[in-house]
Formats: C-alpha cells, sequence, structure tokens
C-alpha cells in the first residue's frame, strides 16, 4: 500500500479489512479448531471415554510418554513423512518444470498418467503395492531409515502429483516476458531458474510441501499394505488401538505433537525474523 | 513453450525423475492388479487370469449405479462447499501482510497434524446429540426462553415445550460436513498460491474504471485464478469420491459410498478380481469426465493445467 | 524408552552400513528359517491393548527374547495382509472363523504342542474345536460373545430377545447395529430361527428383506464405537461385543450388558504361528508362556476378557470370574454357537446382500 491510500479508510484491496470477510474467516477458523481444542481438553479428563468430564489429570500423558511403541510408531511416521516430503518435492518440482517448459508426443498422456495416484481407491494402491513389494521380493531392513523404505516410496508415488498439480497452477501466472527478459540479458537455464523461476514459485513449494507432509502423515491404509514387523507406524497403531474406542492416551500424544509443531514453527519464524534483522 | 528438441538434455533431466518414478513405483505395481480384475477366483487366495470381464460386467449391477451416483452427488457438494469456503479465506491470507500470511498458513494445516482417525472421533464429539453443538443450542435457547419470560412477551415458552436436540452426526450431512473439514486445505492451499503472485493491479484497474466487486470477482478474478480452481477441485473432488473412513464414521445407515464398496471387496468380501475391476471403472470414470471436461474448456485448460 | 530407542538406531546406524550390502542380497524369508539357533526375536502380530502391559517385558527377562509387536485392527487386515506371504510374522491373533479360513488357505504352520507344556493349563472343553481338529494350528487366546448392550436409564423393560435390533420400531433412530456384514447377518440368521451357520441362500434372502425394512429404525452401523454411543446415549441399544461394552459398564452403572434369549454366538480368538514365520521355536515358547498361570492371569486382569485358562482364573477373584458379562452362565452358552468358515460362495452371497442392504 503506497502513502496515499493509507489515508483512505479502506483501500480497494484491503481485503483483510472487510467485515463480513473477518467475521467469516473467524466463524472459520472457530469450527476448525474446534475439534482439536476438544482433544486437547479431553486430554486431560480422567476417564476412558471421551464423553463426560470426571476432572483433571495428567496421567495420560505419562502414560503416553511412556508407551514404547507409541513413540516408536510416532518417530517412525514423522520420519516418513519428512523423507517422502523431501524426495516428492523435488520429484514433483522437476516433472512440474518439464510440463511447463516442453512440448512433447505423448505430453498430455503424460499429465493424465500423473492424476492417476490421485483418483485410484487407496486401497487398490495399497494392495498393487502389497503384490509389488511381494513379488519382487523387497528385502527386509532392520536399520532405520531402510525399514521405512516400503512405505516411504508408496508415500511418495501418491504424494508428489499433488506436488507437480501446485506447482504448475502457480507457474500458469508466470509471465513468461520475465524468462525471456533473463534468457536476453544472457543468462544461462540454471541461472533463470535460480533467480527467476525459482523465487516464484517458492510459496507454492513451501505450501505442497506441507500438504504432502500431511498427507504422508495421515495415511492410513497404504501405509498398513506396506508395514511389517519392523516399521510399525503411527496410523496403523491409532486403527487397531481406537478399536477400544478413543483413550485419551491418543489424545495426549496429540496434543503433545501439536506443541511441538506450534514451539518449532514459533522458533522458525523467529530464527528467520531474526536473519532478516541481521541483513 | 520450447519444443523438447530444443533442449534435449534440459529436458531429459526434467523429466526423468518423475517420469521414472511413476512407471516403476505405481504403474507397475498397479499392473498387477490391472491384471488381477481380469481374472478368476480359484481358491480362497488364488486368483487366476482368465481374461473374463465378469468382474466389469458384474460391476454393472443397478446397485453399484446407485452408490456411484450416491458418491458422485456427495463429493461435488463437497467440493461446491469447499470451494465457497475457500475463496475468502485464500482472499483473506493472500491480502495480509506477510507475517500474518505465514501465520495463516500454518494455522490452516496445524489441525491436520492429528490423525484423521483422532480429528474425526473428535468432531463426532462436537456433533453427536450430547454433544457440544447442541449444548450450546441448548443453553441459548434457555437463555431466549428467560429473556422472553422477563419482558412478558411469550409465556415462558418457545415451540416446541422441551429443547430438541438437532441430528447433527450419521447422515449426510455430517458426511459431507467431515469430508469438507478433512479436504479444505486441498482447496484453499492452490487457490493461494496462484491467488497470490498474481498482478494486482488488474483489480484496481477494474475497480477503477467502475466495475463493482462482484463483478470484478466474476469477470477479473476468477478467469486469472482459474488454473488454481481447477487444481483445487481436482485435489478434494477426486479424493473424495474414494474416501470411505469418513462415510463410515460419521455416515448413518445410509451413507454408504464407492470407496467403502471397494473397500469390502478387498477386505471382507476377498474379491481381489472385483475389487480391482470396480477401482478400475472409478479411475475410467474420472478420467473420462476431466477428458470431457477439457474439451469443454480446452482453450484455459491447456494453457494453464493440463 | 525414548532414549534407548534412539541409542539403538544410532547403534544399529553404524552397523548399518556394512549390514546394508548384506541386507540387499537377502530374501524375506532366508532369514534364519526353521534354524534351530534362532536370534533372540519375536515379531508378534496383534490387536491392539489386547496383552498385559508387561507381559512382553516380563518374557524378555525371563528368555532373553525381544518382541516386536504389531497390530492390526480387524481379521480382514490382517487376512490381507498375510494373503501374498508373511511379511516376517510369528505369533498372530486371528478369530475362529479366520483361524479355520486361514487352515483351508494353508497360511498357518501346525503348532508342535509337545513344546507347549502349559497347555495342561486350558480348560478341556478348549481343547477341541468345531473350527481346528484337535488343535492342530491355533490354541485359544480369548474367548467372548455378541450381545445387545443397553443403557438401562433409558430403555424401559429388559431387551432380552434380538427382535429389540432387528424387528421394532419400540426405539427407532436410538438403535445401533454392528457394520461387520457377515456378524450382522450371521445374527440376523439366527434371530430368524437358523443356524448362525446356515448355508441356505434363501436364509439371507430373508434376513436381508429383514434388515431392509429395520433400516429406517436404525440410527448407525456402529464401526466399532456402539459402546461410545450408548455412553453418550446417541442409541439407546447397540449390538456390540462383550469386552466393548464392558469397557464403558466400568465407568457407567447404566449400562449393561446381555446375551438375548434366541442365543448368540461365541468368538474365539486364537494364537497361531503362521507359514513362513522367521522364528518359530521363539513362537512356541511365547506360546507355551501365554499358558503360565501367573502370566495368563496379568493378561486376563488386565483386559478383562474371558480366558480359557483355568490355572489363571484361580488367581482371579470373584469380580472376574463372576463376572457375567465376561463368563455368561452355561445355559445361556448352550444357546449359542461360534461361526464357521463358510466357504467363499457363501461369503460372497454376504457381501453382495450387504451391498444392496446399505444401499437401500
Amino acid at each position: 500500500m503506497t502513502k496515499k491510500q493509507s489515508i483512505i479508510r479502506r483501500g480497494p484491496l484491503e481485503y483483510s479489512k472487510i467485515k463480513w470477510l473477518k467475521y467469516f474467516s473467524v466463524v472459520f477458523f472457530i469450527v476448525l479448531y474446534a475439534p482439536i481444542i476438544n482433544l486437547i481438553i479431553f486430554s486431560f479428563n480422567d476417564s476412558r471415554l471421551n464423553i463426560v468430564w470426571r476432572g483433571f489429570t495428567i496421567k495420560y500423558y505419562v502414560k503416553a510418554l511412556q508407551n514404547e511403541t507409541l513413540i516408536l510408531s510416532f518417530i517412525n511416521s514423522l520420519s516418513i513423512a519428512f523423507i517422502s516430503t523431501m524426495i516428492s518435492t523435488l520429484i514433483g518440482l522437476s516433472a512440474a518444470i518439464c510440463l511447463w517448459k516442453f512440448n512433447f508426443r505423448l505430453k498430455t498422456y503424460y499429465d493424465l498418467s500423473l492424476l492417476v495416484p490421485i483418483i485410484i481407491p487407496e486401497i487398490c494402491m495399497g494392495v498393487a503395492m502389497l503384490i509389488f513389494f511381494n513379488s519382487v521380493h523387497w528385502p527386509v531392513f532392520t536399520i532405520w531409515p531402510l525399514n521405512l523404505s516400503e512405505i516411504i516410496i508408496a508415500h511418495i508415488s501418491f504424494s508428489f502429483p499433488f506436488v507437480v498439480i501446485i506447482i504448475r497452477a502457480r507457474l500458469g501466472n508466470l509471465n513468461k516476458s520475465l524468462i525471456e527478459a533473463s534468457k536476453d540479458l544472457g543468462a544461462t537455464e540454471w541461472i533463470t531458474f535460480r533467480y527467476v523461476i525459482f523465487p516464484f514459485i517458492k510459496p507454492a513449494l513451501i505450501a505442497s510441501s506441507l500438504l504432502t507432509f500431511i498427507l504422508s502423515l495421515d495415511d492410513f491404509i497404504i501405509t498398513f499394505f506396506t508395514s511389517g514387523p519392523n516399521n510399525i507406524t503411527l496410523p496403523v497403531k491409532i486403527y487397531s488401538m481406537v478399536r477400544f474406542g478413543v483413550s485419551p492416551e491418543i489424545n495426549a500424544a496429540s496434543t503433545i505433537l501439536i506443541m511441538i509443531v506450534i514451539i518449532s514453527t514459533v522458533l522458525i519464524i523467529k530464527f528467520l525474523n531474526y536473519e532478516k534483522d541481521l541483513k | 513453450m520450447d519444443s523438447w528438441k530444443v533442449k534435449k538434455k534440459f529436458f531429459t533431466f526434467s523429466i526423468i525423475p518423475g517420469f521414472a518414478w511413476i512407471m516403476v513405483f505405481f504403474f507397475l505395481p498397479l499392473a498387477f492388479v490391472w491384471i488381477m480384475s481380469f481374472g478368476e477366483k480359484s481358491n480362497i487366495i488364488d486368483v487366476v487370469i482368465t481374461g473374463t470381464l465378469d468382474n466389469y460386467t458384474r460391476a454393472f449391477d443397478r446397485v453399484y449405479f446407485k452408490v456411484l451416483a450416491h458418491s458422485f452427488l456427495i463429493s461435488l457438494i463437497t467440493t461446491f462447499i469447499c470451494l465457497i469456503i475457500s475463496l475468502p479465506i485464500a482472499f483473506l491470507i493472500s491480502f495480509s501482510s506477510r507475517r500474518i500470511k505465514t501465520f495463516l498458513m500454518i494455522l490452516i494445516i496445524l489441525p491436520f497434524w492429528t490423525n484423521l482417525l483422532i480429528r474425526t472421533y473428535s468432531l463426532i464429539a462436537i456433533l453427536r446429540t450430547e454433544g457440544h453443538v447442541n449444548k450450546i443450542l441448548e443453553f441459548l435457547w434457555i437463555k431466549i426462553n428467560n429473556v422472553l419470560l422477563f419482558l412478558g412477551i411469550y409465556d415462558g415458552q418457545l415451540t416446541p415445550n422441551e429443547f430438541i436436540p438437532l441430528n447433527l452426526l450419521y447422515n449426510n450431512f455430517s458426511v459431507i460436513f467431515g469430508l469438507v473439514y478433512i479436504y479444505i486445505p486441498f482447496m484453499i492451499i492452490p487457490i493461494y498460491v496462484v491467488l497470490d503472485k498474481f498482478d494486482k493491479s488488474y483489480i484496481e484497474a477494474s475497480l477503477d474504471l467502475g466495475a463493482g466487486q462482484i463483478k470484478t470477482l466474476f469477470k477479473i478474478i476468477i478467469p486469472l485464478i482459474y488454473p488454481g480452481i481447477i487444481s483445487g477441485v481436482l485435489l478434494v473432488l477426486i479424493p473424495c469420491l474414494g474416501s470411505f473412513v469418513t462415510p463410515d464414521l460419521l455416515g448413518g445407515s445410509n451413507s454408504q459410498m464407492i470407496g467403502n464398496v471397494i473397500e469390502r471387496q478387498f477386505k471382507s468380501a476377498n474379491d481381489w478380481p472385483f475389487g480391482a475391476a470396480l477401482s478400475f471403472l472409478l479411475i475410467y470414470i474420472t478420467i473420462g469426465l476431466i477428458l470431457i471436461h477439457s474439451l469443454f474448456s480446452k482453450k484455459i485448460v491447456e494453457e494453464k493445467i493440463l | 524408552m525414548y532414549k534407548n530407542n534412539r541409542g539403538l538406531s544410532r547403534r544399529n546406524l553404524i552397523l548399518g552400513s556394512s549390514a546394508f550390502a548384506a541386507g540387499l542380497t537377502l530374501s524375506p524369508y532366508s532369514i534364519n528359517a526353521y534354524s534351530s539357533e534362532e536370534e533372540n526375536k519375536l515379531n508378534f502380530y496383534n490387536w491392539d491393548t489386547y496383552i498385559g502391559e508387561d507381559t512382553l517385558s516380563n518374557f524378555k527377562s525371563e528368555t532373553g527374547v525381544v518382541t516386536k509387536i504389531d497390530f492390526f485392527a480387524d481379521n480382514d487386515e490382517l487376512f490381507a495382509k498375510l494373503r501374498e506371504g508373511n511379511p516376517g510374522y510369528d505369533v498372530i491373533v486371528p478369530s475362529n472363523n479366520f483361524v479355520e479360513k486361514m487352515i483351508e488357505a494353508n497360511m498357518l504352520s501346525p503348532l508342535n504342542h509337545n513344546k507347549i507344556k502349559n497347555i495342561s493349563n486350558i480348560e478341556t472343553r478348549f481343547l477341541n474345536a468345531s473350527f481346528d481338529k484337535n488343535r492342530k494350528y491355533s490354541l485359544p487366546y480369548m474367548w467372548g460373545t455378541m450381545g445387545i448392550g443397553y443403557a438401562k436409564d433409558k430403555v424401559k423393560e429388559i431387551p432380552d430377545s434380538w427382535s429389540f435390533i432387528y424387528e421394532s420400531d419400540k426405539y427407532s433412530g436410538r438403535i445401533a447395529m454392528l457394520s461387520e456384514a457377515a456378524d450382522v447377518i450371521g445374527m440376523g440368521l439366527k434371530y430368524l430361527g437358523h443356524s448362525i451357520n446356515s448355508k441356505n441362500p434363501s436364509h439371507y434372502k430373508e434376513v436381508e428383506e429383514l434388515i431392509i425394512s429395520q433400516k429406517k429404525h436404525i440410527k448407525v452401523f456402529a464401526e466399532d464405537n456402539g459402546q461410545d454411543l450408548l455412553a453418550s446415549r446417541d442409541v439407546y441399544l447397540a449390538q456390540e461385543w462383550n469386552g466393548d461394552v464392558g469397557q464403558v459398564m466400568l465407568e457407567d452403572n447404566n449400562i449393561d450388558y446381555l446375551i438375548p434369549k434366541e442365543g448368540s454366538l461365541i468368538w474365539e480368538d486364537c494364537l497361531c504361528i503362521p507359514n513362513g514365520a522367521p522364528h518359530p521355536n521363539n513362537a512356541h515358547k511365547f506360546i507355551d508362556y501365554i499358558y503360565d498361570a501367573n502370566v495368563g492371569a496379568e493378561i486376563a486382569d488386565y483386559i478383562q476378557y474371558a480366558t480359557p485358562n483355568k490355572a489363571a482364573r484361580k488367581l482371579l477373584g470373584d469380580d472376574y470370574n463372576k463376572n457375567t458379562s465376561i463368563f455368561p452362565e452355561e445355559s445361556v452358552l448352550d444357546k449359542c454357537e461360534s461361526q464357521l468358515y463358510l466357504g467363499e460362495d457363501i461369503l460372497k452371497i454376504i457381501e453382495d446382500s450387504w451391498t444392496r442392504i446399505r444401499a437401500a
């Protein structure tokens, strides 16, 4: 906003100051967070059932932190999500650039084929992966993170197309004259990528990696069919656990995870701002 | 857009990772299941590939059409609601200051760090007959009654005489609510990603030239962020079609979706060939619809996304 | 615990660099298969919260065998997972009809009863089973029944008949059925006076019509949370497993469980060793350990299901032994049947009719 505009009570583009938009988003965030707040509150409930409040306790936190398999599955799931996000972002990025930059025969087919992992019912893909890893005699590893390799591979397969779709949506808006200008000035492909394209798609990269991360963290069916005795994961543990109803232990564990995320993002943002100040 | 022949090296380098990955780690595994869809069960676990089309013809039973139509309806409604909600939210984020932008993005993603199942059960706790929503409504109902009584306007009671809790769970409403809740970031994020970087002077120009906000929205903004909307629709509509956890947990006795039927073929029915056939039919139908859509809006789609 | 795991994985990483090359050449089943000198490991595939809190760590301190546990949520998952080959599990816990199905599909290896000394602790009536002659492949782990859980403060009479669930509008909109096709339809057969294991297709047609006409009164086909729905009074009557209802009965005195007069279904979860188990010796050792009186008592006391281990029951008090939701009276049990594996054709009839019921 320029100075002149800020004198006017609300500039034409200050959508964040429109009243109904504000109220709408407040309601949106309340609804979005209601279940989360509910589970945080009930993680302190002194009852195995999440139904009536029976007094405050932290015993489920103690239990969750003492539950060896729960912690192991937590670490496994986070590792899977982290590694598969990194790899699928890289693969997705290269595929998106390729599809955006080049014309080639069979391009439409490649394009459509990238949609199939999104369309396919999860269980069908899970079974496909199960048969595949069985018939190629995928080796059994007991070493971290190789013990997670099957799950990671399957997760990359269904999540990198998401990255492609999001990055391409963003690239669709890239002003091609920028690239021509860069080339006219003698920049190589790499320089153009590094200084023109990359900064432009950076938000899409971040956004899509956030999405793939939660996709991976949430996936149950495909993970179930690709896991074995050496790689228990959180969703598999949780799906089996809730057979007896959701125990506050799970709520406690989820709360801890949310707190870790909040604290680490706050720290990262602080750190980034600090760096910027230094500059 | 360049022809691939111009920069062969760059082209090869950029196409190989994605192409090789999807071929080896997706289509190759999928081929096993595809072949299976032309097979017959010979005993409990063995499938003989006979080239039969029985599994496909069996899928043309009326009951599966009914389920499929129901799934499409639910998914379309969900996608539409997601879109309606996401547009203003994406607007709000992309027109916020940089620092708030990051904050809002994280705020949207954060709830999804909790497992889907846990979130769904928490949603159940909120929506059920004795859940928080009904508790709040009952509280308000009593308060309003008290105010009315105090003012003497009404003889103390709204009709009906007792607060009747809303049935918010175990019907199609709750399935749609749950699906919107799960898939909303997959709509917000693509729209935001596109909205964020387009040239905002277009909007200003349009407003300056006397077009109203609404007109600007439909004539300028929506066409410009069309790629984002299309991506969002793809990322919400398609996964919705195959979803089964949400209809299972939040749905009532009538909320069976095609995802549930397919899941049962692979699990309790132990009929993998039929499950495979159903899955592939779903894939064909979806791809068919995408192709039809791209024919109709060929120009925009070719340029921007497909 | 957290520290231990980390330390372990770090050490594994260092060892790993050399083991990596070796690991690549090994196929899943060649590792130590059937050698008498097994590594001290065991892979246990179980339902969650279905074993004593300290059972596995005690087993380790007693025998030195480290148990890795992995979980499944239902029998169908277990079956689907093992169908294409055993990914490395040593002991699994399928229910009776699945034991039979897996025997038929040649997925289980026979147990060596000589290696399981504590088998003498098992009640004699469990030592033969309709689904596994002479217990060649399976031993009973826990058993229970299906019945009706109900809210005493909302239901005026005692719902002692399946008609309350299957053919009544009395508590319309407050009834939950289970969501597993075979269980719901099987119980419908029982209600109509047929056997749970009927092989007559026309009986299934009858049940289908019965459930379709009852559907408008049913609030939900509950996945596995019928007990929660009862506790929150979203429903007043729920078709449920005894153990699940037992969980809420501990906290809510107004909830009760009964087996209707028409009889019901008895389930039995069994310990089995799947084919291709990498550590069969440890698996036998583990099964033997489970039937030790003290160990059995500890497990039964923690998970509150009916144990077939008579020595263990002697160590537990009346709270457990006299609890009728865990151990129904003999006269009631006589009217119950256990589900058999009916063959793929009947299963297909059941599944198809379930799809029609849900879509109706």
